[in-house]
């Protein structure tokens, strides 16, 4: 009797008691949370029961759709125009095979051996490179598919990926430029940052795309894709450089001061001393930054890009599918889900590991 | 720029050489120098007009439109790109070049054709607003619905054309907005509007295949307007609009005339009558003139069949909407589409 005082509960059971005495301590909290238990688990069946037991599942069967259930034949019969847009139809494994190479790429890049300049560098190249070369196809004697044929998830990915890690560094540069000493260099910075920030996104992509081909010469315009990315990316970094900046002021002038008085270089103070410090403090907003940048890839639709949303659009925009258009939103979010979910279990993990060195 | 440079090149041409009949289209050079045709598509689809099949391929009437105008100046209906565009960005796409024609389900205004510097062809679809409502209301005109609700979607041209239209008539209304087509849809069919309002082929398709019970609604007999529809093209090169007209034209002709799709080289052989004979390169005339081929229209016939085999396949009796040709029948079938007079 006398351990059993000694040991504490368990977590577990110290947050039952807790949930049992909240919950259900007196009448009035009893009642209310018997109520929001039966309209949850009413909600919880009526979806279980709509999107599992009374589903249609296989193409075959579409004529079962439409009596109560969900039908998921949509799927089955769509999925590969969601995850691969209008690239051509006997081309997809090329689609695929570029996507996870993208995905490799994020998800390398993400691991902390990788965090050096030289390998992150190198891992990218490669990364983009097979992404293009797979996309396009040419170079490697495949039937040749333009950047008007890509869509789904491919470019999905693709546009994020190049957004972020063109507009990481370029976000750096930025808010450096606006701590710089020399007043044209920090007024350029600034004007520039605060003129993109004063722009809706779509109108930056938006005169990108449309605009600026009509007074560059055709040599300089490149593809519609690359003046986008180049144009999302500097949006990105516009705001990813305020991020930066929060970082920097949070630092103390002294260390910078000691760092000098030492005799250490500007480059030395800022790699070794500044920087480090700055990611841990931007880290928080920096993962919002990017989980808010993976949605916003969705706005490209705007331009005629066949993102992986508007591609869900295209699969139920025909007579067929069309009354079926919840369950085509329902399989995009999950996928948007997933990938967002795990940017964010990412961003925790980081945060655990950074502030190890606090404890 | 691309304008400046475009009407020069085109008065340099004119001055260079005056006597030539058959001049060709600068777009038609620059797209047989490329070797494909680069069109319009809409990321998102349009039904009937522009859709995606489940191998990912395009079809539908614009679609279709955009594979006679390749097999006509290419040859292969499978040599045009497809440009998926936003409404938003489909003007100033034509302008910077990214694409050389917009078919796309796109009204002719006086804006468009003046300030915009655009030029269009005959109209190839005709459809404007028009009214469904619950068919239980026992109404087949708007004068019918006086006091009820009418739901439209919020910001678009549909909704000062009801405003419009109702006031004019003197039709006491309910206006209520909603943001998307889904909601509009889905407020309706749960009866708290009496009425919508929409495009004409719009509603005519979400009745025969959203709506259970299709014979439940009616689309209302007035036209709040009539939209003519068709291709846009960039203002300067006048032999490209022939091009585009003479191959709307060649599509009805040959409805006409009853050349379809599998009879096509049958009646090239053996030409009915004069018409046909030109029209299929028997006699020779329709390629010359416009600085094409004189087989264009008997291959863009045999490529994608006549216009009523187009409707037919994408809109009409052979597609899922089963709308009825209505105004877009030719001029002997009570329609309004009637081609010019091939000489």
């Amino acid at each position: 009797m006398a351990v059993a005082e000694i040991i504490p509960p368990s977590r577990f059971e110290t947050s039952r008691r807790l949930f049992l005495k909240r919950g259900f301590g007196s009448p009035g909290s009893l009642a209310i949370s018997v109520i929001v238990f039966v309209v949850l688990g009413w909600i919880a069946w009526s979806f279980l029961d709509w999107a599992v037991l009374r589903a249609v599942w296989r193409q075959e069967n579409v004529e079962a759709c439409g009596q109560g259930g969900a039908c998921w034949a949509v799927i089955d019969a769509r999925h590969r125009l969601i995850l691969f847009g209008t690239y051509p139809f006997g081309e997809h494994w090329r689609s695929a095979l570029a996507a996870l190479a993208i995905i490799a790429t994020v998800v390398l890049s993400c691991l902390p051996a990788m965090w050096q300049a030289r390998r992150l560098a190198a891992l990218w190249v490669l990364g983009f490179a097979s992404y293009y070369l797979l996309m396009e196809g040419s170079l490697l004697g495949l039937p040749q598919v333009t950047t008007d044929g890509w869509g789904g998830l491919s470019l999905t990915l693709f546009l994020f990926a190049a957004v972020v890690l063109l507009g990481m560094p370029m976000g750096l540069g930025l808010a450096l430029m606006r701590r710089s000493e020399m007043p044209v260099v920090r007024w350029f910075a600034m004007g520039l940052i605060d003129t993109i920030r004063s722009l809706p996104l779509v109108t930056t992509l938006f005169t990108a795309a449309v605009v600026v081909p009509l007074f560059l010469p055709s040599w300089l315009e490149g593809d519609k894709i690359w003046r986008v990315i180049i144009a999302f990316a500097l949006f990105f970094a516009c705001y990813q450089a305020e991020v930066f900046r929060g970082g920097f002021q949070a630092i103390p002038k002294g260390q910078v001061e000691a760092g000098k008085a030492l005799g250490l270089g500007y480059w030395s103070i800022l790699g070794r001393i500044v920087l480090p410090q700055v990611f841990r403090h931007a880290l928080p907003s920096t993962i919002n930054m990017v989980v808010v940048t993976f949605k916003e890839t969705a706005i490209v639709t705007i331009i005629g890009f066949f993102d992986i949303l508007a591609s869900g659009k295209t699969a139920f925009g025909t007579a067929e599918w069309a009354p079926y258009y919840i369950e085509v939103y329902l399989f995009v979010a999950a996928i948007y889900w997933v990938f967002i979910f795990s940017l964010g279990q990412y961003g925790e993990y980081l945060k655990r590991r950074m502030t190890l060195s606090e404890r | 720029m691309s304008k400046f440079l475009a009407a020069g090149a085109i008065v340099a041409a004119s001055l260079a050489a005056p006597q030539m009949a058959a001049a060709q289209s600068e777009t038609v050079k620059q797209i047989e120098e490329r070797g494909t045709l680069l069109c319009s598509g809409h990321n998102g689809s349009y039904f009937g007009f522009v859709e995606v099949n489940d191998n990912n391929e395009w079809k539908g009437l614009d679609i279709d439109l955009c594979r006679a105008l390749t097999t006509a100046i290419l040859g292969d209906p499978t040599k045009n790109q497809i440009v998926p565009l936003s409404w938003a960005q489909r003007f100033p796409a034509l302008q910077s070049g990214d694409v050389d024609v917009i078919i796309k389900a796109t009204g002719w205004t006086m804006g468009r054709d003046t300030e915009q510097g655009l030029q269009f062809s005959l109209p190839y679809f005709f459809g404007g607003a028009q009214l469904m409502a619950h068919g239980d209301l026992g109404v087949t005109e708007a004068s019918g619905l006086a006091g009820g609700t009418i739901c439209v979607e919020a910001g678009t041209t549909i909704e000062r054309l009801v405003a419009n239209y109702l006031n004019t008539e003197n039709i006491e209304h309910n206006m209520v907005s909603y943001e998307s087509a889904a909601e509009l849809r889905s407020a309706y069919l749960a009866n708290r509007c009496d009425a919508f309002a929409a495009w004409g082929p719009f509603l005519a398709v979400l009745r025969a295949t959203e709506i259970d019970n299709p014979d439940a609604h009616v689309i209302l007999d007035d036209q709040l307007s009539a939209e003519p529809i068709a291709a846009a093209m960039r203002q300067g090169d006048e032999n490209f609009v022939d091009v585009v007209n003479w191959m709307l034209a060649a599509l009805l002709i040959a409805e006409e005339e009853g050349v379809t799709s599998e009879n096509v080289e049958e009646m090239a052989a053996t030409p009915p009558n004069p018409r046909v004979a030109r029209l299929l390169g028997a006699e020779p005339g329709i390629g010359e003139r416009l600085g094409m081929r004189d087989s264009w229209a008997r291959e863009m016939i045999a490529a994608v069949g006549n216009f009523g085999e187009i409707y037919d396949r994408n809109l009409g009796k052979d597609s899922p909407y089963k709308l009825e040709r209505g105004l877009n029948n030719l001029w002997s079938h009570g329609g309004v589409l009637y081609a010019p007079i091939l000489d």
